[in-house]
């Protein structure tokens, strides 16, 4: 096909020499955590290779340690420790050279952030400090032996991951890792030749880069990633101080800058989410570098607008733009760029929940727009390729929230006749109210998304249809419909009685039909006069109560929140939780934490210390509590209370469904099905994935219940290594 | 009892498209087709009055149109119409509203419905003509752009409300049978059903040739000369600092002066 992109985004496309090395274009895949590692290289590999096929010029693993001593668990990075490491590695560059991109990797050294609960080796520093990321944990001060051996270890990993197939070595020194603990006054606090001024501090970096560039600099080329600033002013690195000294002392060991901003206690400066940060918003810091340097920068900025990616290149801001979110979101954002299929480019919202698996650490990555990452190869989803029809079998779906969209799409993709009902004019769902909260607008780029492609996949197939503003489906209706599957998606509500994680009952006096109670819904739907004087009650774990919070106290009101859960606790895991806090106090909200309520009447709620019942516990018979009474009860009143205390699933017409299961068969249904918050309420990421997931099994057996997907295990009894050392076995 | 409703498979353009070799219309490639808006509203109207009276009625949907008319007829065969009837001849090719309801006369000559209704205009030319032009040719009573209606399968008077401009609305009786044009919002139409879909293709649709309706020609009142893209005004967003945008906005003006 002949490409059709607008010649202004021709610059996007222009190849670029970094070092031995050439780029083909300027989408560069910045290093960024899947929860793969080495230790599941099918997942690396097929991940990173979706990308490569999609377009992206250069693909990096995400941070990878280089030696025992950095090890970051329960967080999952890559490690380069081995041999064994090396082949597993090997996998994702041969995958990813085979669409003629360069294959990176980013080299990590923890330092004092890596708590080597794994390992449990004694991390190394400039000075010795007390994480203040990782809880418990020290790192002892370096002498010229020990900088000697840790640069050595970076030596050592360089020259795997030459072996490995890389061609792009990054000395990591963004997000307060490496050499950048050296430079920062904030750590280093030597007084030797590697501490006092930034000719010292920078010292550790540049021999670093000088060695590293030595061994392996003919071969591969050697990138840099340089948090430019850390944002906290004069007592860290401030881009026209240190930032840009160090550029110009390390300038000529590198091929090329990888430049962002902030630190690791809070990334979420640097991994900025969209309830706060717009695309290119480090390029404030980031645009100085190339008034300092010979060499080519890339740097990161959740850049999903070809517009805006052109605009900074041409700019001389950047030279190449780097997607870490963004290539989750749509692998091939660079493709469809270049075959001007700018409608067709699934875009990042900007919600964290990627991230946020690294943070819980352990977890696979998920993503709430692109479902099919991290299954590319456990279940062998491809984010653009769907398996034909295998049945001339008609599609019903009920919902077309998250879920219900998702899996119509993907019915349609695979040329099912599918119709989609909703009883709301737009697609979205409960989305539709959850972008008129503030900061989450983007967050409608999910919706925006389905909807255009739904749109054109419904006029490809004349009999399938979209049914919004449609009345709401009865069983009969469903009955009588003539689909021969039905997916029920018609998702969850706020409870209107109170019912919560923490007592699992209703509260006394909790009632959402009362003129001054009001659930979510009740307020985006304008139908409850809210008061002067608001109280929240809270029990939710994620955004809805810090986000009404928020909008209600802008919008005049005095914001109290009760909350038996620590408030807005997921989005500590979405970087969301250092500016949201500040964003609470700089609106006076007053927070009630670890409280829960034990009635309500007109106009006040009485609350009690969700704690305050006593440590010493006993048995005293049956029917008796094990601990004293709680005695903390307090009023508090108010003109409104809104209740975010917890959800349930809207699925009568499912379990109405299921109920006249022996109508189906003479109505030529073949099976129902239930998706999403209407299975069990949950993240929008897993609501999407119930509606994709279901769509690519629906002819099996029994596709309510997901495949099982390949899992990567070691398998007992063999060799760990390539060459048969570290045999699996075990003799006590 | 019966009514009968004529439809038409409009067309849209493409965000891009272009003009056919001859300029008088718009290269077939560039647009889409489906059932007129306004259509969907007189068909809900009839199948409204059909199941009020129990069913004991019969809804038939007329258009012309070649082939990929059909779309139009099966839309509307799939959310209750009985049965279709598509006149084609290359003949036709050109006709105007007035051509059409010529040959769509014939049609209500030969199917003696007891009420005919019609979309208020077509979504792609937006004449407004060929109801009007239909009861004209029949000698019957007509009203356009109904909002409201009250009518009962074979009554002989039919209540109405029209809308007129700036808001204002008419109460009207007509005899029946009649020609009544259907404004959007007189009701809500309602999707095909799945089952609706599979059923219209089994549905009945008789295609006529004008011979089979009598007709030698049909000539049309009017001819399309030449149709265009009227040239846009142009807008540029002016960036940069206070004093780089007041550079630009005189350069600007100066090119526009000619200076």
């Amino acid at each position: 096909m002949a490409s059709k992109r607008p010649a202004k985004y021709d610059i996007l496309f222009e190849p670029i020499k970094i070092g031995p090395k050439t780029m083909r274009n300027r989408f560069h895949q910045s290093p960024h955590c899947i929860g793969a590692g080495t230790d599941k290289p099918g997942f690396q590999m097929a991940h990173r290779a979706v990308k490569a096929e999609g377009g992206w010029g250069a693909i990096n693993t995400e941070y990878c340690s280089i030696h025992p001593e950095s090890d970051d668990t329960m967080r999952v990075s890559a490690r380069i420790w081995d041999a064994g490491d090396v082949r597993n590695l090997r996998a994702m560059t041969d995958a990813v050279h085979a669409y003629d991109c360069l294959a990176g990797v980013e080299l990590w050294y923890g330092g004092g952030h890596a708590p080597n609960m794994e390992t449990r080796q004694t991390p190394r520093g400039p000075s010795q400090y007390a994480s203040e990321f990782e809880t418990l944990t020290y790192c002892h001060e370096m002498d010229h032996d020990d900088i000697k051996q840790v640069q050595q270890f970076y030596v050592d990993a360089a020259i795997r991951s030459r072996d490995a197939g890389f061609d792009m070595i990054n000395i990591y020194g963004g997000h307060a890792y490496g050499p950048l603990q050296w430079l920062n006054a904030y750590y280093n606090r030597r007084t030797d030749k590697y501490g006092g001024s930034v000719e010292n501090r920078g010292r550790f970096w540049v021999e670093t880069l000088e060695k590293v560039k030595n061994a392996v600099g003919n071969d591969c080329a050697i990138a840099s990633r340089f948090a430019i600033d850390t944002l906290y002013g004069p007592s860290g690195v401030e881009v026209e101080e240190d930032g840009v000294k160090l550029i110009a002392m390390a300038d000529d060991l590198v091929d090329v800058w990888d430049i962002n901003v902030g630190d690791i206690a809070q990334w979420g400066e640097d991994a900025g989410p969209s309830r706060f940060y717009r695309q290119g918003h480090q390029i404030p810091w980031q645009r100085f570098v190339k008034q300092h340097s010979k060499k080519p920068v890339l740097g990161v900025g959740r850049f999903t607008d070809a517009e805006k990616m052109a605009e900074v290149i041409r700019n001389g801001e950047l030279d190449i733009i780097s997607c870490a979110r963004p290539s989750i979101s749509d692998p091939f954002m660079p493709q469809k760029i270049e075959e001007g299929r700018i409608e067709d480019i699934r875009t990042c919202i900007g919600c964290n929940v990627c991230i946020s698996r690294w943070e819980i650490g352990g977890p696979p990555m998920i993503c709430t727009q692109n479902a099919t990452a991290g299954e590319e190869y456990r279940r062998g989803w491809h984010p653009e390729k769907f398996e034909k029809a295998k049945s001339d079998d008609t599609m019903l779906v009920v919902g077309a929230g998250p879920a219900g969209s998702e899996a119509a799409r993907i019915l349609m993709e695979r040329g099912y006749v599918t119709h989609l009902v909703d009883s709301a004019e737009k697609i979205g769902g409960h989305l539709n109210d959850i972008t008129s909260l503030p900061g989450l607008g983007e967050w409608g780029y999910h919706r925006d998304y389905r909807e255009v492609q739904l749109d054109k996949l419904a006029k490809k197939n004349r009999d399938s249809q979209l049914s919004l503003g449609s009345k709401k489906l009865t069983a009969d209706d469903v009955l009588s419909y003539g689909a021969e599957k039905v997916i029920i998606a018609t998702g969850s509500s706020w409870n209107t009685d109170g019912v919560n994680c923490l007592t699992h009952d209703p509260v006394p006096g909790i009632d959402a039909s009362r003129p001054d109670q009001a659930t979510p819904e009740q307020i985006f739907r304008g139908e409850k006069k809210i008061g002067k004087r608001v109280v929240i009650l809270n029990a939710d774990t994620y955004f809805m109560g810090p986000s009404l919070a928020e909008m209600l106290s802008a919008q005049g009101h005095e914001v109290t929140v009760i909350s038996g859960v620590d408030f807005g606790h997921y989005m500590h895991f979405t970087l969301e939780y250092p500016n949201l806090r500040r964003r609470l106090i700089e609106m006076n909200i007053n927070i009630i934490g670890e409280s829960w309520a034990s009635r309500v009447e007109e106009g006040r709620i009485e609350h009690y210390d969700i704690w305050a019942e006593g440590s010493k516990r006993e048995y005293r018979g049956p029917g008796k509590m094990p601990r004293n009474e709680n005695t903390s009860h307090k009023w508090l009143e108010f003109d409104t209370l809104v209740l975010v205390t917890g959800r349930h699933s809207d699925d009568a017409l499912f379990r109405e469904l299921k109920e006249r299961k022996d109508e189906w068969a003479k109505n030529d249904i073949k099976g129902i099905y239930i998706i999403g918050d209407a299975w069990a309420p949950k993240l929008m990421a897993d609501a999407t994935f119930d509606g994709h997931r279901i769509a690519r099994e629906i002819e099996e057996d029994d596709p309510q219940s997901p495949l099982p997907y390949k899992r990567e295990v070691s398998v007992w009894g063999n060799a760990y290594l390539p060459d048969g050392e570290y045999k699996q076995e075990w003799k006590a | 009892m019966k009514i009968l409703v004529t439809v038409k498979q409009v067309a849209f353009l493409d965000d891009e498209f272009e003009m056919r070799d001859d300029d008088r219309g718009v290269d077939e490639d560039f647009l889409e087709k489906d059932l007129n808006e306004f259509d969907h509203y007189s068909v809900e109207e009839a199948l409204l009055i059909k199941e009020a009276a129990g069913d004991d009625a019969e809804v038939v949907v007329v258009t012309v149109g070649d082939e990929d008319a059909d779309d139009a007829l099966r839309t509307a065969l799939a959310k209750g119409a009985d049965r279709g009837i598509r006149v084609w001849d290359d003949a036709l090719a050109e006709a105007d509203g007035v051509a059409i309801a010529k040959v769509l006369a014939k049609v209500v000559e030969r199917e003696k419905p007891d009420m005919v209704f019609t979309g208020a205009q077509s979504a792609d030319f937006g004449s407004a003509v060929t109801g009007m032009a239909l009861a004209g040719l029949l000698g019957w009573p007509h009203a356009a752009v109904v909002c409201n209606l009250e009518y009962s399968a074979g009554a002989n008077t039919a209540t109405l409300r029209r809308e007129l401009e700036g808001g204002l609305e008419e109460v009207m009786s007509v005899r029946c049978p009649a020609v009544l044009s259907i404004q959007l919002g007189i009701n809500e139409p309602r999707y095909a059903s799945l089952r609706g879909i599979k059923q219209a293709k089994q549905k009945p649709v008789d295609e006529l040739s004008l011979d089979d309706l009598d007709l030698d020609s049909v000539g049309s009142a009017s001819r399309v000369r030449r149709m265009y893209a009227p040239e846009k005004g142009q807008a540029e967003l002016i960036a940069g600092s206070a004093a780089e945008q007041a550079k630009r906005l005189a350069e600007i003006i100066k090119e526009l002066r000619g200076m």
